[in-house]
């Protein structure tokens, strides 16, 4: 029964003093009988209130508000968590018969929403690949590990090439990403033969055994195997997520599990760095908050006086009036 | 009182006093062109309300219609009177159901006059002085709508601190670029003509007339635009109006929001109130100015931080 | 006859259901007192009547700002002087109709977010409901005061050559217009003047206040003068002018998003003396625009964080979020069936027939018979994006295919439906033009209340079947007997 301590720091930096942020964050590990939590602190900045509830997708998810002006918001989430080894599947029905049953399920809720597949323009080339790897008479088992180690085989692991907002197109040209687009990937994959896929956000805790996505939150995905529900798999690792990896949230997407998001009014930039440190059974975890990762992100999203540093004023205000006309019914 | 509706009064009002500040100094310095054979120079016109842009003051080439076709009509100057005044009826706009229809409706005419093309075409062909006056009008009846039409309530008096702010600031930016064009050509100190049009665009000129009477002298110019508290546009007549009306708010303020902005606005009257011509010579004046403009800038930051909600 | 010239040469369009005449030329009971008035008045003052309407609008300021190419031009919503008249055993049956069908919609939004019955029991195939844009998630679980979800809903109804009410389009998300029926009403008032009380029209005016009083029974603070507020999206929206109406007729301020601010989940105004607590919004913004920290990012129209207060229950926004998935032109289809379904009843207004282009069949017989069909998007409104099969060209046509062949589900099609006619008063004479109607459905604690009347719209250009202001489009005052 592997034990985890895991400390996640977020921290904004503005270039001048902000104000009324909102924020979101996603940092409120799976319980069930895989995973528990022995103990969560978290600490934010100006000590607000967070406010939580579950989700469509069952995930915890908090929200809290920070208006006093700042020139920086850190949210150190520091856990104690206990996995549990899962059995992989027997995998003993008839190919058929399983296939059937996915089939039957898609249909109902909520494997409706993790099998729409995306439209993007490598599709048709994604298809080619899909009918290729999926050979007669295997089982969605066998079809998941197929595809989570095609990805694992045939795209790149580099940080920095893509960002948070990086699209299917994008990935299937550069053939290359990071832990997110790897699990993006593997989701429409997954969809295409209509196995319900969801995608995954939390930690990995590899002891040293030098893993993928170390230093950062990490992103893999699940496959809906019948007779045995959701199969993690990690494409950037090529493995099964198991006992090593937390899982924070699931949902279709990036976008329905990003651990932290927020919004806030004041000048142009800021800067954004994360950092994830793992300490393992008696190890304490070394400080996260001095060996912060960069990650290439864009500014992200703002609000209130049009500040989206990218453009120029004129543009903010053509988007404005822009905005305030398509509001008509 | 929302903070966004009293931004946009403040707003507004601070736009229409700007376009007037500029109609009448392209005016005054029109008529003066044309008294001027040679050595007559645009550019503290253009220093004062476009910024010290060489690039500018190269593209204009020193050309009356350019000129004043530039910071009237042109679309791509922020700061034209066409810009301005678009500006200043959005904010009317935001605020349409705290306004009379006069004025909204007196707002929505200049602003159509300014967009006309006949305009710019008797800027470029006919009198541009008959053109500004046209315009000038239109800022007068709506000062006269305002005071006749306004509710006595803080909307108003957001109106009128933005107005003598405005005010103030174009006073004083006038008298730092014009005393400070001395410093190059000190010829100018013994020019009549050069006080007679900083003093007629101000309107002043026959202020001056009747309260000295030994002839144009800079240090009397400097006593009227700064400290004469009847003189409409000076700084110390500009200052104890927007006390006056700071004074106002107070029901409609946070106690301490009002106690340190007042406290703020009194200081910076009695600063003024207790300077004298002489003594502003022997600090600088140069230096005078700037810690005014300073201030004046303050109380704005103040009034977004505290009235405006930084809107 | 009659003698006044302005109705010679009025022509019955053949097969069109005529509101003034009947087949046999005569005119129906109902408009005989305004054909009176309108017979004494010489084309020359009904000319000066139409011009002392613009005028009107022009100066009360009754106008939209079009933008084109960054230039603001004001204008007024053409408005035809000649009413439309609906009589009272008409409008009953419109009226209870409505109610029916607003009522099913309440529960269906209510069962979506929810339990999601009607899904369980194969009403409407749950594929319709989960790749509809608008079906919220965020919205599941989340309970709003008294399960109401639309507190105003505009339902467009036509009627076809028989005469029979059809609903065109269900708008139950931020439906606009209904200034124009206060306005329209005051400048009859103006024009005619004791024509209104001699023909026995049933008053509008009470729609603000019945529209207040349902706000404030909204609040989540029980006090008894909760802050309400009409959010905008600002001086550009064209609907602008309808905002500063409403507000200044029921005496709430009017905010954009940036006056508000969430703060601990409670929503917040900023005022020159500090924040203000906000307890109900009735909101002009679109949910996307809604709140960047959940919905769209880029919105600059929004509150961030107003989701979680609404959540919370802190805050009552009118109307509900997630609407746009009972008001999708692929879910309407289904909206009889909801009333069968949840009320037990036989709908009293008929939907008219709609194809989807996301089944195969249905998408074969369009495309075979697109002269007679209007091909619509699913979220489209304001007459956008349309394609009238029987006046486009073989262009348009196999232009429009391509955009349905790559999003499918994006369209549905209707048979081409002959919209009644009423007569307008153009160039100096009565003529026949097209026209529909959007009654305006206020639904509070205690119940559906419409108020007798609504905005008719028409058609102006001769030939006509688009009524959207956007397409030449203008707008009649119209009146309900008693």
């Amino acid at each position: 029964m592997p034990e985890f301590k895991i400390q996640h720091v977020t921290r904004y930096t503005y270039d001048g003093a902000v104000r009324d942020s909102a924020n979101q964050i996603i940092l409120f590990p799976i319980v069930d009988i895989y995973q528990d939590v022995q103990k969560h602190d978290l600490h934010i900045t100006g000590n607000p209130i967070v406010d939580t509830h579950v989700d469509y997708y069952g995930n915890e998810v908090g929200s809290f508000t920070y208006s006093v002006p700042h020139n920086q918001m850190i949210i150190n989430s520091q856990l104690v968590v206990n996995t549990h080894h899962r059995p992989l599947p027997v995998d003993d029905i008839f190919p058929a018969q399983q296939w059937d049953n996915l089939a039957q399920l898609q249909y109902t809720v909520p494997y409706i929403d993790f099998l729409k597949h995306e439209y993007f323009d490598g599709l048709r080339e994604l298809q080619v690949v899909v009918d290729a790897e999926k050979k007669e008479g295997d089982t969605p088992y066998q079809i998941a590990l197929n595809f989570c180690q095609y990805v694992y085989k045939n795209f790149e692991y580099i940080k920095g090439v893509t960002t948070v907002e990086s699209q299917l197109d994008e990935i299937w040209k550069l053939k290359a990403g990071v832990c997110q687009d790897f699990a993006h990937m593997l989701t429409e994959m997954l969809r295409l033969v209509n196995i319900p896929a969801r995608y995954v956000s939390g930690y990995i805790c590899p002891n040293q055994s030098g893993m993928r996505g170390e230093g950062a939150t990490h992103a893999w995905a699940e496959a809906y195997i019948p007779n045995y529900g959701w199969l993690g798999l990690d494409p950037t690792n090529n493995c099964i997520a198991n006992e090593t990896h937390v899982r924070l949230a699931v949902g279709r997407n990036f976008l329905d599990c990003s651990p932290v998001k927020g919004v806030y009014k004041g000048s142009s930039g800021h800067h954004l760095q994360v950092a994830v440190s793992v300490g393992y059974q008696d190890h304490e975890p070394e400080p996260a908050i001095d060996q912060f990762v960069d990650r290439v992100t864009k500014p992200g999203p703002f609000a209130g006086n049009g500040n989206d540093a990218s453009k120029n004023s004129y543009q903010r205000y053509m988007e404005m009036i822009q905005q305030q006309q398509q509001q008509q019914q | 009182m929302l903070s966004r509706v009293a931004a946009s009064f403040y707003w507004l009002s601070r736009y229409i006093e700007r376009s007037d500040g500029i109609l009448r100094m392209l005016k005054t310095n029109y008529a003066s062109s044309q008294d001027a054979i040679q050595g007559f120079t645009w550019e503290p016109v253009i220093r004062i309300f476009s910024g010290s842009d060489q690039d500018l003051i190269d593209r204009l080439k020193n050309d009356s219609r350019t000129v004043i076709n530039y910071m009237v009509t042109d679309k791509n100057n922020s700061n034209s009177v066409l810009s301005i005044i678009t500006l200043s009826r959005e904010n009317a706009r935001g605020v349409q159901e705290h306004i009379n229809t006069d004025l909204w409706q007196c707002l929505n005419e200049y602003y159509h006059i300014v967009k006309e093309n006949s305009l710019v075409n008797k800027l470029k062909k006919d009198d541009p002085i008959s053109a500004l006056d046209i315009l000038i009008k239109q800022v007068m009846l709506y000062y006269g709508t305002a005071e006749v039409t306004m509710e006595r309530g803080p909307g108003r008096s957001f109106m009128n601190i933005g107005k003598y702010l405005e005010r103030a600031i174009q006073a004083i930016d006038i008298l730092d670029i014009k005393f400070g064009s001395i410093n190059h050509n000190p010829d100018l100190l013994t020019d009549t003509t050069y006080w007679k049009h900083l003093l007629q665009s101000l309107g002043g000129y026959e202020l001056y007339l009747k309260t000295y009477r030994d002839g144009l002298e800079a240090h009397n110019v400097l006593e009227q635009v700064i400290l004469n508290n009847d003189f409409p546009r000076s700084v110390i007549y500009s200052v104890n109006n927007i006390q006056r009306y700071f004074d106002r708010l107070k029901l409609d303020s946070s106690m301490t929001d009002y106690q340190e902005l007042s406290f703020f606005i009194g200081k910076l009257q009695s600063h003024i109130k207790y300077s004298s011509v002489k003594g502003i010579q022997n600090d600088g004046l140069h230096l005078y100015l700037t810690q005014l403009k300073d201030q004046l800038y303050q109380i704005g930051n103040l009034l977004n931080e505290r009235y405006f909600a930084n809107s | 006859m009659y003698k006044a010239a302005h109705f010679d040469g009025y022509h019955s369009i053949p097969g069109v259901w005529d509101e003034m005449y009947l087949q046999s030329s005569d005119i129906r009971a109902h408009y005989q007192k305004v054909i009176d008035y309108l017979s004494q008045e010489s084309p020359d003052e009904l000319g000066k009547k139409e011009e002392l309407a613009q005028r009107l609008f022009m100066k009360q300021g009754i106008t939209f700002t079009v933008y084109n190419s960054g230039e603001g031009i004001e204008k007024i919503f053409p408005f035809d002087i000649i009413p439309r008249i609906i009589t009272g055993s008409e409008w009953d049956f419109v009226e209870k109709g409505i109610k029916q069908r607003l009522t099913a919609l309440n529960l269906f939004l209510k069962d979506i977010y929810h339990n999601q019955f009607i899904i369980k029991d194969g009403i409407i195939p749950i594929d319709a409901i989960y790749s509809c844009p608008h079906f919220t998630r965020e919205m599941y679980q989340v309970d709003v005061p008294y399960d109401i979800y639309v507190h105003i809903a505009g339902i467009d109804l036509i009627r076809d050559e028989e005469g029979t009410f059809y609903v065109l389009e269900d708008n139950l998300r931020t439906p606009s217009g209904v200034s124009y029926m206060l306005e329209n009403r005051e400048i009859t008032k103006r024009l005619f003047p004791d024509l209104l009380p001699n023909c026995g029209v049933r008053s509008v005016t009470e729609y603000p206040n019945i529209l207040y009083k349902n706000l404030q029974s909204l609040s989540p603070r029980r006090i008894s003068n909760p802050t309400i507020v009409l959010l905008s999206p600002g001086i550009y929206n064209s609907a602008y002018f309808e905002h500063t109406t409403l507000a200044r007729l029921m005496g709430v301020e009017l905010v954009e998003g940036r006056d508000l601010v969430v703060n601990n989940q409670k929503v917040y105004m900023k005022t020159t003396t500090g924040l203000q607590q906000v307890d109900v919004i009735y909101r002009r913004v679109d949910d996307e625009y809604l709140d960047p920290l959940v919905f769209n990012p880029n919105s600059i129209l929004g509150v961030a964080g107003i989701m979680g207060a609404y959540r919370k229950g802190n805050v009552a926004i009118v109307n509900a979020i997630g609407n746009g998935v009972a008001d999708d032109k692929a879910i309407y289809i289904y909206v009889p069936d909801m009333i069968k379904y949840y009320l037990n009843e036989e709908p009293i207004l008929k939907n008219v027939p709609t194809y989807r282009l996301n089944n195969p069949d249905e998408q074969k017989y369009v495309f075979d018979n697109i002269n007679k069909m209007v091909v619509k998007k699913t979220n489209g409104s304001g007459g956008y994006g349309m394609l009238m099969g029987h006046a486009a060209s073989q262009e348009e046509i196999d232009e429009y295919k391509l955009e349905i062949l790559k999003q499918p589900r994006d369209f549905i099609a209707q048979p081409t439906i002959s919209l009644s006619a009423a007569p307008c008063y153009i160039q100096g004479a009565l003529r026949p033009r097209r026209i529909d109607l959007r009654p305006y459905a206020l639904c509070g604690p205690d119940g559906i209340e419409i108020v007798p009347g609504g905005l008719t719209r028409v058609a102006l250009k001769e030939g006509s079947l688009v009524v959207n202001s956007s397409q030449g489009g203008g707008s009649k005052d119209t009146w309900v007997l008693a």
